[in-house]
């Protein structure tokens, strides 16, 4: 293995990185750091910097605040959680000194009661020691009813964060919750000297110019154009290695690769290269080209309490005329895999035997025959006066979505289904039009988990369906009480095995129900500048810059 | 004079009643909101969405808000952009820089070039180049903008390579060249349309004159024909140019708003997709109403040179 | 000032100045042979070209012009541009021309109801005119596209709703002038009601001036059809617009050019004849351009 800073901690990690490599098939880098043991060691001191292009612009730098996924890439680089999650979903250190358990003792036998032990040699950018005061007052800013915070899920659970010691902190849980260690990968420790003493966090101008424990420091914005960070060369972790991280926002992706091509972009951020220039960035020189399983999954998503999809054979018909194989190898060149449920291809808990999708009109036909839809005068299927049609909305500018949309419609029109298309932008989709279940059918990619866990009680629980009165996301208005049972308990247990029998059962159900019609995951083409060092991807973080403090030039 | 320039201020302030009205309406009832953006995040529960709405005041009702958003208006306090948290005139002025420079640069070339043509189409008037100049300057107003930009990166930035393909500048190069050199392409695209309506209005305004008594007076006095164009035609030409500016510094925003988006300029037109895609009303309303302001403002210079230039318009 | 004489002789409409003065103004000849042809396409050709517009054949994706018989390409899904382009043209000039109807017939009676009754009701509603001019068009289009349900008689009338600002000042300072005139107080004093004089005797004296500005609102409803479809607000898939075919150009720049020039050419021919047809009007109506 390579020189390290840390070897104690290294040799840990990378033992959880070879199994890692081993479950998801050689999809991740033969090395956790991106390192090759032949290729070249990081420098002494920070050298050179890395310009990440990004297709949308990072506006908000408080990590606790309402943010969106491209804010996250600003976030891991300047802030630390108590933990970090690592590719393979293990879940390690960071600021805290170890990661807490019902086995060593974190956890109480009854999940309720959590003991966080912290790190003594972390400092915040200003110099001030980070402490269990700054974990305590993060943890309760996050459930301020004034405060703007992003999610509350579990957060809001918490009862009575105590500071023990200056490397220490308890809490109590209302209930057992075992997601909330994931959740907690993602929730960044911000200094209570600082932030604490403003008067209104939401408008604080820590705000515009965060102090955090990252590799990097702030250093400036220029609203619309980028924001460049600097290195913290007395970051407790490992590294910086380079000296300057800039986030370049240029909102066009065909522009964006451009620019990447012509060496302005080291390195490509979201959305990564379109799949159409696959084939020529793979013969560009001097560039690194590589496929990273995306954990979003592309569906086309129903609501079940529209009268055509309340049947189960239109859903499977409907399924069955969609020829998956032509839309992934023309429209997508064969990058993405087809796949037939919601969790990531990365996770350990994905199912591996779910029934296949093949593509037969044949199958459409007879599935809608048998369930009495008969064709009528336009060749559109009917039943008791019901047409066999349906709307389906995308967001508007997305012309991959909007081929597949259009190709969709033409086989659907074979098997006697009509389907039309009302695209709406962005702001307008995704409001109560997506909440409150207002649509036919949505063409979209969703990411189902959070972090690493695999619950998913907000997305397939009945009680988490808004326009009936719930409080999740289940905008499909899916409802199957084995899967509320399986869910309530998944969530409440600590024991990995059973969690696993409970999720692989869980997806077993909804392959079989179709509360959405699973088309692909995507492999996002990744693509850097030869001599970047250190890129890994980590699917469990919403970013590419999640390990950017170990990133380095080979010289 | 006063009075009908009291008249005019009055009836300004009116209109910008009306602009912000029409806009906070449409922009409150368009569907979705500046909480669609979290809608696909897999930890936000209806209860972070519900209790946002309520800490950002999205759950009063509509006329509550507006006279919120207006009594703050006339204190001056423009508000606070919903995305970062930073006040709105400050959001407006980091990116007015780059709208003015690109809008100040094309404006510089459609002046320079359309006042040559226009000045030349009339004084050689039915000649060819006069002939060539009103087509040209037709098909320039017929092409679609950001068409006639995507044609230009396809040129000169992807085929030929002799300019960059977007983006105001290269980061870690601040030179005065290097925004030149990202300058080229989007102004002279953008210049296009200004180039055709300039040149068109020059032609004409020099014909108006150039026809007039004194013109020829002064003619006849033996001076040469350069000198009395100078002096007479442009210097009276330029009145009605001086209108057709104010008229047109509303464009800053609309004008450069399709450029701004083919050529990621990150001006106020890219800010202006940006903040309505992500309704960010604050910046979305004070956007509005800076470009209301600079209509209001471009009308009344417009309007108080024509009265002063043309007594039979009735003041009032 | 545009004047057509009241007591025009009753010879044949062709005979008079002003179709006399357009036939020989060769700009406007052009554009109305270009715009003719374009037209007749348009109507005509979907049904001679060997492919429906609508079929999409994943294999023949991304074909250059003049391959087999996609004389002019295909698309991203394999669908025939030509036909495409001519279905396109159906739906474009059709928005263009309705919504410059729509947009003329709200203008003018804003413009001549302000400009006879003057007063406060023609201040205010030329302050409306400001006010909607005040809006980047852009802003009021999304907005309303946003709002409404995207279909080709939404589109029509989102644009009818941002272009009739330009019609009803150009018709109210028209009015204003005619208010004062010999036939207007001659009409007064026989006691012809109000929207008689309005309508019937002041209207079509400022006819001249409508036209142009219809002709050109026309050329701006294309040119915004294509912006708003472009942007993917408009026209929505299946059905082609020029607009929508440009839609997703920009990513193809590279690769596969031709998505973008032949629609945008197209655009650009069908543009220009309205605005040589609109030029042409100008001078055959004898309205005064230029400055103020």
């Amino acid at each position: 293995m390579a020189h390290h800073k840390t070897p104690t901690t290294m040799s840990r990690r990378g033992a959880l990185m070879l199994m890692g490599a081993a479950g998801t098939a050689g999809l991740l880098a033969p090395n956790l750091l991106g390192k090759p043991a032949f290729a070249a060691t990081p420098p002494e001191t920070p050298t050179g910097r890395i310009i990440v292009g990004l297709s949308q612009e990072p506006t908000n730098f408080n990590p606790l605040m309402v943010k969106i996924e491209v804010d996250d890439g600003v976030h891991f680089s300047m802030f630390d959680a108590l933990f970090r999650v690592m590719p393979d979903g293990e879940i390690v250190p960071n600021l805290a000194s170890e990661v807490p358990s019902q086995a060593n003792g974190g956890i109480s036998e009854d999940g309720l009661e959590w003991r966080v032990k912290l790190r003594d040699d972390v400092t915040w950018h200003d110099g001030a020691p980070f402490t269990a005061e700054d974990v305590k007052y993060t943890l309760d800013l996050i459930v301020n009813p004034d405060f703007r915070s992003w999610r509350t899920a579990g957060h809001s659970l918490l009862r009575e964060v105590t500071v023990v010691s200056p490397t220490e902190v308890t809490w109590r849980m209302e209930k057992p919750f075992s997601p909330y260690l994931s959740f907690l990968t993602e929730t960044f420790m911000v200094p209570k000297h600082i932030l604490g003493a403003e008067a209104d966090p939401n408008t604080a101008a820590f705000n515009q110019a965060p102090v955090g424990t990252g590799a990097f420091k702030w250093d400036n914005r220029i609203a619309g154009d980028h924001i460049s960070l600097v290195a913290n060369p007395d970051y407790f972790g490992e590294g910086p290695y380079i000296e300057q991280l800039i986030f370049k926002y240029i909102p066009d992706v065909t522009v964006l690769y451009t620019q990447f091509k012509s060496g302005d972009v080291d390195l490509l951020g979201r959305m990564y290269i379109t799949p159409d220039n696959y084939a020529e960035a793979q013969t560009l020189a001097g560039k690194v080209i590589k496929l990273e399983p995306a954990t979003s999954v592309e569906t086309i998503y129903l609501n079940l309490e529209r009268p055509v999809f309340k049947e189960l054979a239109v859903r499977e018909a409907v399924y069955a005329a969609i020829d998956k194989a032509s839309i992934i190898d023309a429209l997508y060149y064969g990058l993405p895999d087809s796949v037939e449920t919601f969790m990531p291809r990365t996770s350990a808990y994905l199912h591996p035997d779910l029934p296949q999708h093949e593509f037969s009109l044949e199958r459409a036909n007879q599935l809608l025959d048998e369930a009495g839809w008969v064709p009528g005068s336009d060749g559109i299927r009917e039943k008791d006066g019901v047409r066999l049609s349906f709307v389906n909305s995308t967001t508007s500018g997305n012309h991959l979505r909007e081929q597949l949309q259009q190709f969709v419609q033409q086989t659907l029109r074979e098997a006697g289904i009509e389907m039309t298309i009302e695209n709406y932008p962005a702001a307008v989709i995704w409001g109560e039009f997506w909440t409150q279940s207002q649509f036919d059918s949505v063409v979209v990619g969703i990411t189902y988990l959070i972090g690493s866990d695999p619950d998913v009680t907000n997305r397939f629980h009945s009680g988490a369906i808004i326009a009936q009165g719930g409080r999740g996301s289940n905008n499909a208005q899916y409802k199957n009480a084995r899967v509320d049972e399986l869910l309530d308990e998944g969530s409440a247990s600590f024991d990995p095995e059973r969690r696993r029998e409970i999720y692989l059962e869980v997806q077993e159900l909804i392959r079989a129900d179709l509360p959405f019609l699973p088309l692909f995951s995507d492999n996002s083409i990744r693509a850097w500048k030869e001599g970047i060092e250190g890129v890994v991807h980590n699917g469990n973080t919403r970013t590419e810059t999640w390990n950017a403090g170990q990133w380095y030039w080979a010289s | 004079m006063l009075v009908f320039l009291l008249n005019r201020l009055w009836q300004s302030v009116i209109l910008l009643l009306i602009v912000s009205i029409i806009g906070f309406t449409i922009l409150n009832l368009m569907p979705g909101g500046p909480l669609a953006q979290f809608a696909l995040d897999p930890g936000m529960t209806q209860a972070d969405m519900d209790r946002l709405a309520e800490q950002m005041g999205l759950n009063r009702p509509l006329p509550v808000q507006y006279f919120d958003w207006l009594m703050r208006m006339l204190q001056g306090d423009w508000g606070t952009s919903f995305r970062d948290g930073v006040p709105v005139l400050d959001v407006i002025g980091r990116h007015l820089f780059a709208t003015l420079l690109l809008m100040g640069s094309s404006t510089v070339i459609a002046i320079a070039i359309g006042t040559w043509i226009g000045i030349r189409g009339a004084t050689h008037r039915y000649s060819m180049f006069d002939y060539s100049a009103t087509v040209g300057a037709m098909v320039a107003l017929s092409i679609p903008t950001f068409w006639f930009g995507l044609v230009g990166i396809y040129v000169f930035s992807l085929r030929l390579g002799w300019v960059p393909a977007g983006n105001m500048y290269t980061i870690g190069d601040g030179s005065v060249l290097n925004y030149l050199h990202h300058l080229i392409l989007p102004s002279i695209v953008l210049s296009l349309v200004n180039v055709a309506v300039w040149s068109r209005y020059m032609r004409s305004a020099t014909l108006d004159v150039i026809n007039q008594d004194f013109v020829k007076t002064a003619r006849a006095k033996g001076l040469t024909e350069r000198r009395v164009l100078m002096k007479h035609v442009v210097g009276n030409a330029l009145l009605p140019m001086i209108t057709l500016a104010g008229m047109q510094l509303p464009s800053i925003l609309g004008g450069a708003l399709v450029t701004e988006t083919v050529f990621t300029w990150p001006g106020m037109g890219r800010l202006f997709l940006d903040s309505l895609g992500y309704s960010d009303y604050p910046v979305v309303m004070g956007i509005l109403m800076f470009s209301a302001f600079l209509t209001v403002l471009g009308n009344l210079i417009a309007d108080v040179v024509i009265a002063m230039v043309d007594p039979r318009i009735r003041l009032g | 000032m545009s004047t057509i004489p009241l007591s025009e002789p009753r010879s044949r409409w062709w005979h008079s100045r002003a179709v006399r003065r357009f036939a020989r103004h060769r700009l406007a000849l052009i554009g109305v042979v270009m715009i003719t042809a374009l037209t007749l396409a348009c109507v005509a050709g979907p049904w001679l070209l060997p492919y429906d517009q609508l079929y999409i054949d994943l294999r023949a994706r991304f074909a250059p012009p003049m391959t087999g018989q996609h004389y002019l390409g295909t698309d991203p899904l394999g669908r025939d541009i030509a036909a495409r382009l001519l279905m396109a043209g159906r739906t474009s000039l059709l928005v263009g021309v309705c919504a410059m109807v729509l947009s003329t017939l709200l203008g003018a009676f804003v413009g001549v109801v302000a400009g006879y009754r003057g007063g406060w009701v023609g201040a205010s509603l030329m302050r409306m005119v400001d006010a909607f001019l005040a809006f980047p068009s852009i802003f009021l289009v999304l907005a309303l596209a946003a709002l409404l349900k995207p279909s080709p008689t939404m589109i029509t009338i989102i644009i009818a709703l941002t272009s009739w600002m330009e019609v009803a000042r150009i018709v109210e300072a028209e009015v204003r002038s005619l208010r004062e005139r010999e036939f207007v107080q001659a009409g007064r004093m026989l006691g012809l009601s109000r929207s008689h004089i309005m309508f019937r005797e002041i209207l079509p004296n400022a006819m001249g001036p409508i036209i142009v500005a219809a002709t050109l609102t026309v050329a701006r409803a294309i040119l915004l059809e294509a912006y708003v479809s472009f942007l993917g607000y408009g026209i929505q898939p299946p059905l082609p617009s020029w607009g929508n075919m440009l839609n997703g150009a920009q990513q193809y720049l590279a690769s596969a050019p031709w998505l973008a020039i032949v629609p945008g050419i197209t655009i650009t021919m069908a543009v220009t004849s309205f605005n040589f047809i609109g030029d042409g009007l100008r001078d055959a109506l004898d309205v005064r351009s230029g400055p103020g």
